[in-house]
């Protein structure tokens, strides 16, 4: 009897969890969504079931946050590093004409 | 380089001069930005004219080179601001861009990780990406096949922390398009980070 009532509630929590935790895909787009608007509580306890059996998602998270942060002290550091191109001598030079002409 | 050059009294404006020790670091910030070297070299134009104009505003107070970024910022989104009022959103919102590759079509694991694209652990913090030129040559790379206002959307948001509505006001978008946009170029960026960076050997 009691092994019956367990097996039945196996079933039902299996069940529930199925139907409950959201997909990768799902996920994703609601991590997205977190750095930009406060969660409904139905959407944090969706998130926190699916990341605490994928880890793929965790991660996905934590890089999110390390690309934002590492976007933003850069920006704030140094933003000349942010990219390797630099001004032609072409449009150099004319920005030094227009800027002597207006002298 | 005297980068914080204090204004004295008698001092008059040196757009040479400016060009000379700000002319790059100024196309680089725009450039980065607008991913656009004709429109960036524009943006830097415009600021050193601009610049001359206000001259007598500028105290001395902050760094020349400060002065002359806030000018540039203000350019950058008066043209992000032109830009988003001509053009119409297109594939930025169609659903090809969605990446679904990434993930399993079909059951049991529809909507899972596709092994070759799920995420691995990057052992990184991001202390240890500030000032390595060849992480964010990557990054610029990892950028530009992106539709050019999704990418915009991105650099607003993520690298210069601006408010979602700001955002959507500069590029004449809906608060949805812009969360559409934004989760696309997080997908396809930290992907391709982890491609070309996190594990180039594979």
């Amino acid at each position: 009897m009691a092994l019956k009532v367990y097996e039945k509630l196996k079933h039902a929590v299996r069940y529930w969890l199925l139907r409950n935790i959201p997909t990768c895909q799902q996920t994703v787009e609601t991590i997205s969504q977190s750095m930009e608007r406060k969660l409904t509580l139905r959407e944090r306890v969706k998130v926190k079931l699916h990341l605490w059996i994928c880890a793929w998602c965790q991660w996905y998270m934590e890089h999110l946050q390390v690309i934002r942060d590492a976007s933003r002290a850069q920006a704030a550091k140094a933003p000349d590093v942010m990219t390797s191109a630099t001004l032609s001598n072409e449009a150099r030079e004319r920005i030094r004409r227009r800027l002597t002409n207006q002298n | 380089m005297s980068e914080a050059q204090a204004k004295s009294p008698d001092q008059s404006p040196d757009p040479e001069r400016w060009l000379d020790e700000h002319g790059d670091y100024l196309f680089k910030y725009a450039v980065f930005r607008l991913r656009d070297d004709i429109v960036a070299e524009d943006a830097v134009q415009e600021t050193f004219l601009a610049a001359l104009k206000a001259y007598e505003n500028f105290e001395g107070r902050g760094s020349e080179r400060t002065w002359l970024v806030g000018i540039l910022k203000h350019k950058i989104i008066d043209h992000f601001r032109r830009a988003g009022r001509e053009a119409p959103l297109g594939e930025e919102v169609d659903e090809a861009s969605d990446h679904r590759e990434f993930f399993e079509r079909p059951e049991p694991w529809q909507g899972h990780w596709n092994n070759n694209y799920a995420p691995n652990d990057w052992h990184a913090t991001p202390a240890e990406l500030i000032e390595r030129s060849d992480f964010w040559k990557v990054f610029d790379e990892c950028l530009s096949p992106l539709p050019r206002r999704t990418a915009n959307a991105f650099t607003l948001r993520e690298v210069d922390g601006l408010k979602s509505e700001e955002i959507c006001e500069i590029l004449s978008i809906k608060v949805n398009n812009l969360w559409v946009m934004l989760h696309r170029a997080r997908l396809h960026l930290r992907n391709c980070l982890e491609m070309n960076w996190f594990r180039p050997e594979q």
